[in-house]
């Protein structure tokens, strides 16, 4: 029951961010979700930050030059976006981190078997993207440049797209046979 | 050549891992690394790799320490990954260049070595990729992707090879072709299996992990072979019932043996 309050106040949290629009009230929201991580908060804020980085600096830039090249920028409206993306990936963080998703959705048998599915998928990929990263460093005497790198990183996101929708085909058809579909046909 | 003294190593704390392993392995000798499913086969060919590293214990390469600190020291690197280079079981893990002629030019243009070209023709001949040498790799049927990862790896002209498993994804064609292909190699040879027909053509010598991913055999493969109770304890083998005209009868049984 725990498990399942708190996965209702997440969505709670994520449904009241999404619709807030002063970048104030949102940084108000910053430490109280920094409270709620506790012990946590130092790991779950670094790795929110580290997970959103990349991405947001790539749109916020392109955002500021864009518009600062119309004559339209607004920094309150920069500051609002990434104020928004940080607090919905950390309180996902926190999410992961403090409730059992399996226990939560436990109500609904569909959600759980979707829930099964995707966890196994993650840990499957998972393990996959390890053996590549180890491959590459097996097969690299000399540290591997930025060109090799970038090589990598594309065959390997391409070969997991592939990979994911083979897999998805043949988790639908084994759920179709073991007759997962047959109250929705 | 290869030194191995009270390895253990876990992937996860409080999970069982690889048990005081203590292996010598000489310049030349053909090893198979032989257990079931979950005996840690794998992971003792990363650590000889040095891709993962030891929660106790001592691994020497040629004397030297191969620890974390050394493989992140250059020169170490630079000798090290191209003495000792790792066949993964998944040859599409070692693939990311977009020809065939840029994957084996891989190790040798890191190098800077000279003849790149010359090595990538002589392997692609011998490794019959020749005709392959302008198509992506992804293109190619897993039996090729295997011979082009060997090109790759052997153009290093390495001391050892490692084989994880290295014939799951191939037909019995191209496996027998492998076995024929790795016994012409001379140098050293540490392959991973679980099939007991094809140990015999892998090495002479043979290691055996138990369950507990500890060694239980360190010796000849004929006589391993011989002692069907010890491969049956390590889950190699089982005893299988069956009736002939009414009389119940009961012996040892593989899958995979001749």
């Amino acid at each position: 029951m725990r498990h399942r309050l708190l996965l209702l106040l997440y969505l709670a949290a994520v449904l009241t961010i999404t619709s807030l629009h002063d970048p104030v009230l949102l940084a108000a929201l910053l430490p109280v979700a920094f409270l709620l991580a506790g012990r946590d908060l130092i790991d779950l804020a670094w790795r929110a930050l580290a997970a959103m980085l990349i991405f947001n600096s790539v749109i916020s830039i392109s955002y500021a030059v864009i518009a600062g090249l119309r004559g339209e920028f607004a920094g309150g409206y920069l500051i609002l976006i990434n104020l928004r993306v940080y607090l919905l990936t950390f309180l996902t963080f926190l999410l992961a981190r403090k409730v059992n998703l399996f226990s939560a959705l436990s109500f609904s048998r569909t959600l759980s078997t979707l829930l099964s599915l995707a966890s196994s998928q993650i840990q499957a990929f998972r393990r996959l993207f390890g053996e590549f990263n180890q491959a590459l460093i097996s097969r690299s005497p000399v540290r591997p440049g930025p060109r090799d790198l970038y090589r990598h990183a594309a065959v390997t996101g391409s070969l997991f797209l592939r990979r994911a929708l083979n897999d998805m085909t043949d988790i639908s058809q084994a759920m179709r046979s073991r007759g997962f579909f047959i109250n929705s046909d | 050549m290869i030194e191995l003294t009270g390895i253990n190593h876990s992937y996860r704390k409080n999970r069982s891992g690889l048990r005081d392993i203590n292996l010598t392995i000489e310049a030349g000798e053909s090893v198979v690394l032989l257990g079931a499913n979950g005996t840690g086969k794998s992971s003792l060919l990363k650590i000889i790799n040095g891709l993962i590293f030891p929660a106790s214990g001592r691994y020497l390469f040629e004397g030297e320490p191969v620890t974390k600190r050394s493989c992140r020291r250059a020169d170490f690197v630079r000798e090290f990954r191209q003495s000792v280079v790792l066949l993964f079981q998944n040859p599409d893990a070692m693939i990311f260049n977009p020809t065939v002629f840029d994957e084996i030019a891989f190790g040798p243009r890191q190098l800077g070595l000279q003849d790149v070209d010359d090595k990538v023709r002589h392997w692609a001949h011998l490794l019959d990729l020749e005709h392959y040498l302008d198509r992506p790799p992804f293109q190619l049927s897993s039996g090729e992707k295997q011979r082009l990862c060997l090109a790759a790896l052997l153009i290093l002209d390495p001391r050892v090879l490692l084989l994880d498993e290295p014939t799951s994804y191939l037909d019995p064609g191209t496996t027998g072709w492998l076995v024929d292909f790795l016994r012409g190699l001379e140098l050293t040879t540490i392959s991973s299996t679980h099939n007991l027909s094809l140990a015999p053509e892998l090495g002479r010598r043979t290691v055996l992990l138990s369950r507990d991913r500890s060694v239980a055999y360190d010796g000849p493969t004929d006589e391993l072979l011989a002692d069907r109770e010890l491969l049956k304890t390590a889950g190699l083998t089982h005893i299988h019932g069956h009736e002939h005209d009414g009389v119940e009868h009961r012996h040892y049984h593989t899958h995979d043996w001749d």
